[in-house]
């Protein structure tokens, strides 16, 4: 019985993480009353729930599927792109924000589709290099259908989301903020449920042994491609998200190979699928990258503490912090912050006491 | 009838041929022994017979029928339908932005309605002023893309393992390859995929037909779990098992695919003697199921106690078929394994 009594799984922290840090995220906004003006968390906090979607269908690809997806940025600005066209008023369709979320997920799904198609019998690097290839073809595509995208200056302005007859608008950043908030817990829903369903078991199969999987009658072609597909519908809700909550498009060298590296470094540092992980990865790199690098310089400037050199401007150090906390985190840390407990008890076999062969008399019944 | 007819099989990788012109049949209810010294194309065969790789020449046959599926009417219209779209989409594609300024552009005035009726004329009008080579140009180049894609694909999919696993034939590998960081509960309900029918959206949204299979599915893999004796490490992750349990797992979740016929390559392997005897009870009790079991195996002890019938390998080609004991007495078997046909 040892063995068995010693792995048992139980819903402890790390498997309801999730709902924790949601929880956490919901009563946020209270500390508005006391804050500041310009530390309103309503406001700041709102890039880390739209990129902890993006995050998610990442995590469903790359983290479940083992699939390494390097252009998850492309379908980010597929999916803002479709928002942008399908809700702005210099276009004729303007389907609203639900419309406009609607045909972002579609249309993700189709270019998930249309890459996936081609390119899916390619292992490891191979597929990574394709989609890296995938993620610069569509901003070269963005900037360069001038007549569609406006090109370099990006689609704006875009209407605000509206839900149930209230405008969630810039001017009222809690109904923005709970918006979010809501369409986030959806997701994170979805994607637990995905985990534990035939789906995910399937897809964590090919992640494990592919060869192995496929002698057990399951289609891996047929199996990665409903992972891609699910990951770019994820990515590009994220992406009109984003769209909504700047009220523009952005332009298109926006969505570059540096946002699909920060997509990823959000999941190996949470950890590689674990749904809570992704949150609280999201927490920690956008906070950094958006909240606490942003608040440093601005009062640095303030303060008159940066010259002309651009050595000095903490927002440029950005990415020697991101590599340094990788290569921290490799060394120490791989499973990331809050692993999903699969990985974790294989990256630390031996701290846990648990040799890979237990006594077999032990064990007998 | 022979539940598995292997005729005249070969397997080459560019100049070395692994198996050549093997034939044999498993007939229902057997348990069939594959031995050979090492070298002798034993896992080759296995894996040809399993869809992992291509057979160079000959056939399998289960029930007396190819498992390779047709060229059906679907397949076809499935291969037509690929070749429409991606003629459609490359015609649209293939010069996007005049057509989006023809069609949207020139009939949308800021904040007024947008005129439908005039959009579809002026995309008809767009497609009757452009020069008719150019549509019909890119048309073809589509729908060559597209259908020579879509049958390459169908092609590519006939003879893979997971079609011959629905088909009904289950197998084990000479390492275990398990599913290391899912449970073992997990790992058997991952054999039963090929039998389950719950679709994505059952699962995400958690319908009842998904519960209720997950339900069913779970009992089943107790089930098997408690028929080969590891029911109590069901939460356990698989890498943490003995060597010993590992192999009785990845049995387990062959088992769980309903094969008709189990293929085992070298399920003794590594086993203290004890082990394998434990192994030869749980292949007697498989074979009591049912289901057949054709097995390749080094432990002349286990080939010799429990196999109806023996087929010899040598460098690719069958030397010797028959029951343990005219195996045990044929010369050519004893050259193979001793070395100098003297012997």
């Amino acid at each position: 019985m040892a063995a068995g009594a010693r792995t048992g799984a139980g819903p402890g922290l790390y498997t309801q993480a999730h709902w924790l840090i949601l929880g956490i995220a919901a009563l946020l906004p209270i500390a508005d009353l006391v804050l500041p003006q310009s530390l309103q968390v309503a406001g700041l906090v709102r890039p880390i729930l739209i990129f902890a979607v993006l995050g998610m269908g990442l995590n469903v690809v790359t983290g479940f599927t083992g699939l390494l997806n390097l252009g998850v940025a492309a379908f980010m600005a597929i999916g803002v792109y479709t928002y942008a066209i399908l809700t702005c008023d210099i276009y004729p369709f303007q389907w609203g924000f639900w419309g406009g979320l609607a045909g972002a997920m579609v249309s993700g799904m189709v270019a998930g589709l249309l890459l996936g198609l081609p390119t899916l019998r390619l292992r490891g690097d191979y597929l990574a290099i394709v989609t890296l290839g995938f993620g610069e073809m569509v901003q070269d595509s963005l900037k360069n259908l001038d007549a569609i995208t406006k090109g370099t200056q990006g689609i704006n302005p875009l209407p605000p989301p509206t839900f149930l007859g209230y405008a969630a608008s810039q001017e009222q950043p809690l109904r923005l903020y709970y918006l979010l908030l809501g369409i986030l817990a959806v997701v994170v829903l979805l994607t637990r449920n995905l985990e534990n369903s035939r789906a995910g078991r399937t897809f964590i199969s090919i992640r494990e042994d592919e060869l192995a999987a496929k002698c057990m009658g399951i289609n891996p072609m047929k199996a990665k491609l409903l992972a891609f597909v699910i990951g770019a519908c994820l990515c590009s809700t994220s992406g009109a998200l984003w769209g909504a909550n700047l009220g523009s498009s952005g332009e298109p060298g926006n969505y570059d190979f540096q946002l699909s590296v920060l997509a990823l470094c959000i999941v190996i540092v949470g950890g590689m699928g674990s749904v809570g992980g992704v949150l609280l990865g999201s927490v920690v790199m956008m906070g950094f990258n958006s909240i606490i690098l942003v608040k440093l310089t601005a009062f640095l400037t303030q303060r008159g503490l940066i010259g002309e050199s651009v050595f000095t401007s903490p927002a440029n150090w950005k990415y020697l912090v991101f590599g340094l906390a990788l290569i921290l985190m490799m060394r120490f840390r791989p499973e990331g912050l809050l692993p999903s407990r699969r990985v974790q008890s294989e990256l630390h076999e031996i701290d846990s006491g648990l040799s890979a062969k237990p006594r077999v008399e032990d064990a007998k019944p | 009838m022979s539940l598995l007819r292997v005729e005249s099989l070969s397997m080459r990788f560019g100049g070395l041929t692994a198996v050549n012109q093997v034939s044999f049949t498993v007939e229902p209810g057997q348990i069939h022994a594959i031995i050979g010294p090492n070298g002798a194309g034993k896992t080759s065969l296995f894996n040809a017979i399993t869809g992992v790789y291509q057979p160079t020449e000959g056939a399998v046959l289960l029930n007396g029928h190819s498992p390779l599926p047709p060229f059906a009417v679907r397949t076809a219209a499935g291969i037509g339908v690929v070749t429409l779209l991606t003629a459609l989409g490359v015609v649209l594609a293939v010069n996007v932005e005049s057509l989006w300024e023809a069609v949207i552009t020139a009939n949308y005035i800021y904040q007024e309605p947008f005129p439908v009726r005039d959009a579809i004329v002026s995309f008809v009008q767009y497609f009757r002023d452009t020069e008719l080579r150019y549509s019909v140009g890119a048309a073809l180049v589509g729908a060559v893309l597209g259908g020579t894609g879509a049958y390459t694909v169908w092609r590519r999919t006939r003879w893979v393992a997971d079609v011959l696993s629905r088909a009904g034939l289950a197998r084990t590998f000479q390492n275990p390859r398990l599913f290391h960081q899912m449970s073992v509960l997990d790992n058997v309900l991952v054999g039963m995929e090929g039998r389950l029918g719950a679709h994505v959206w059952h699962g995400l949204l958690k319908l009842p037909q998904h519960r209720n299979e997950s339900r069913e599915a779970r009992e089943k893999a107790l089930a098997i779990l408690k028929f080969v004796e590891l029911e109590h490490l069901v939460d356990t992750t698989a890498f943490c098992l003995p060597y010993g349990y590992q192999r009785r797992l990845e049995i387990a979740r062959a088992l769980a695919s309903e094969p008709k016929l189990l293929l085992l390559d070298e399920p003794a392997a590594g086993m203290n003697p004890r082990e394998a005897s434990d192994l030869m009870i749980l292949i007697q009790k498989i074979r009591a199921r049912g289901i057949s079991v054709l097995l390749i195996e080094h432990h002349m002890r286990v080939v010799m106690g429990i196999s109806d019938r023996i087929t010899v390998l040598e460098y690719g080609n069958k030397i010797a078929e028959g029951t343990p004991e005219e195996v045990r007495a044929n010369p050519k078997v004893r050259a193979a394994y001793l070395g100098g046909a003297d012997l």
